[in-house]
């Protein structure tokens, strides 16, 4: 695993220093897009998106943002290697390609959480949100990244398949954010419950709420299903690649075809 | 060395079913090239990605030094090297540096070492000047030539080798060509497909040719070539044959063959009935007569040309 690491590591970090311009785009546009909506919404609605509410926009939005560069590199990654015949030398690597891909999906991560992190500071000062730093929010963090990391992987697997998965991908990623800001894992019952299980992030999300402004908590159903989704998106992406990854090589569809 | 068993492969397309591959087997021995070759849709591709792994047959098995790709598939590949059809096989924003060490990483080898191999296969290439351009600014027989580097990193004992020459300008062709022959000099094991026949038949110690995917004939290169050489002596004249030269030729079992060429097929006169031609046909001015030798490209034409499909 180690070389495995090293390899991609230096790949990405070689990306990130001679093309700056491409990470500097797409951070830009992702605060734009956020923005457009902060005041869209005031505008239309004359009134603004209002206090706890708010921080669970911001929060939800950043996290958003962290499953974006885990899908969308590895969706756009697997098209583009496919077609440029790299996918193939990689699928011949001396290693399960479940975990080359997964280590692509860390990196992926790893190379956006500078501007990750910058995009939240710049959104913070712009809706004036106050965050109350707790050490006991890395946890949620960590199940955030890790929650990524299987969805990237669930992405690849389907872009194994179906290659031109860009512009579902699109629009899945667009209705993921009203997803993830909806309030489904505080409702009450056990099918909202099971329901914020599945969903990737939802619960997450409240749950970094919960820890980070003051005056809202973080129960126990918010830890448990935070719990659960990351496992069940891990097991999922690991899962749903491995599949992928077989039936790619029945069809024989890893290269041109 | 490899040694590939019955492969076997149908694809599903929209149209229905195609067979692929059916039931091929061959062996490569270390240090030896064989040639792969047949015409477009054979199934020449479809064999070296399951050899690679990167297909997976119907049926049948592909061996490395006796273990089963089937079973041992990390250690199988990591015993292959491979430069695929068409493909590029390299991150075109990464320099030439940079693709040799992560590819060579990929397959565990350690830096220090990756680096002295890649600058001593670099070196074998003539591109060590070109070490940290990134490979979209080389030319497309340089990014080849990389490309190959690239599926030497770990020192496979097993390189397959998709239509390695395709659109290559004539010295990339030849450099390659040379590599080729120095790595099977080197031990190496070399499964090559091209259309290119007479790299074929420079390279190749075998060849089997394939059609319909089915190897159709496969033997030793200077074998296949004698068998299907002619026992035909050739005669091609200076200036147009003379009007009474059906005449003259009255009793030699020769065929005229065109306007200034004509064919003798000795049999049992052996020598005797070559000397008998020439001085009948003396003082005529001839170009030249040599004994027909077939080539790649003969036999190609009659193995696949003749039979019919199904
Ligand atoms: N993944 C695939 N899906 C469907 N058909 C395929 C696939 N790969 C190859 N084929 C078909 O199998 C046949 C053999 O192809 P290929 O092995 O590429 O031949 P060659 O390399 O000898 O030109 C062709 O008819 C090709 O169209
Ligand atoms: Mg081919």
């Amino acid at each position: 695993m180690r070389w495995l690491v090293i390899a991609e590591w230096r790949r990405m970090v070689v990306g990130l220093v001679r093309y700056p311009i491409d990470t500097i785009a797409s951070t830009l546009t992702l605060f734009l897009v956020f923005a457009g909506l902060f005041y869209g919404a005031r505008y239309i609605t004359s009134s603004p998106i209002g206090g706890g509410r708010l921080s669970t926009v911001v929060l939800g939005y950043t996290v958003w943002i962290v499953m974006m560069a885990a899908t969308g590199d590895m969706a756009w990654s697997v098209q583009n290697e496919a077609q440029n015949g790299t996918l193939e030398q990689v699928m011949m690597v001396p290693w399960n390609a479940v975990w080359v891909f997964f280590v692509r999906a860390v990196m992926a991560i790893v190379g956006m959480l500078v501007p990750v992190g910058a995009v939240l500071v710049a959104l913070l000062a712009m809706t004036h949100v106050h965050l109350a730093w707790r050490s006991a929010a890395l946890v949620p963090m960590a199940m955030v990244i890790g929650t990524a990391w299987g969805l990237g992987l669930l992405v690849a697997g389907v872009a194994l398949l179906l290659k031109r998965v860009g512009q579902v991908l699109q629009i899945v990623q667009f209705l993921l954010l009203f997803v993830i800001v909806s309030p489904v894992a505080v409702l009450p019952g056990i099918g909202w419950h099971l329901a914020a299980m599945a969903i990737p992030f939802a619960a997450q999300v409240f749950l970094l709420h919960g820890l980070l402004t003051s005056g809202a908590t973080a129960t126990i159903w918010l830890w448990v299903e935070s719990l659960f989704n990351l496992l069940f998106m891990l097991a999922s992406g690991i899962l749903l690649f491995m599949g992928a990854d077989r039936l790619a090589r029945r069809q024989g569809i890893l290269g041109h075809y | 060395m490899l040694r590939v068993q019955d492969l076997t492969k149908s694809f599903q397309t929209r149209t229905g079913r195609i067979a692929a591959v059916r039931g091929i087997s061959f062996e490569v021995q270390a240090g030896e090239v064989l040639a792969f070759l047949g015409p477009n849709g054979a199934g020449k591709t479809t064999t070296i990605k399951m050899t690679a792994g990167l297909v997976r047959p119907d049926h049948g098995d592909v061996l490395v030094d006796g273990r089963s790709l089937a079973s041992h598939h990390d250690w199988v590949t990591a015993r292959i090297g491979a430069v695929l059809e068409g493909s590029r096989n390299l991150y075109w924003r990464l320099t030439v540096m940079e693709n040799l060490l992560y590819w060579a990483a990929m397959r565990r080898v350690p830096g220090r070492l990756s680096r002295e191999r890649a600058s001593h296969l670099l070196d074998r290439v003539d591109l060590l000047a070109r070490a940290h351009n990134t490979v979209q600014t080389l030319s497309r027989g340089m990014q080849q030539k990389v490309a190959l580097c690239q599926a030497l990193m770990h020192h496979p004992p097993v390189l397959l080798l998709d239509e390695p020459t395709l659109g290559l300008d004539y010295e990339s062709s030849e450099s390659i060509k040379e590599m080729v022959r120095e790595l099977a000099h080197d031990g190496i094991a070399v499964l090559l497909t091209t259309h290119q026949l007479d790299i074929a038949q420079e390279l190749a110690d075998r060849v089997a040719i394939v059609r319909d995917g089915q190897v159709v004939l496969e033997g030793q290169t200077a074998a296949v070539l004698d068998r299907f050489s002619r026992p035909l002596v050739q005669v091609v004249a200076a200036e147009p044959w003379p009007a009474d030269l059906d005449q003259r030729l009255l009793g030699l079992p020769v065929t005229v063959t065109g306007p200034d060429t004509l064919e003798l097929l000795p049999g049992d006169l052996g020598e005797r009935a070559l000397y008998a031609l020439l001085a009948r046909l003396a003082p005529h001015p001839l170009a030249r007569v040599e004994r027909h030798q077939a080539d790649l490209a003969q036999v190609f034409l009659e193995v696949v040309g003749t039979r019919v499909g199904p």
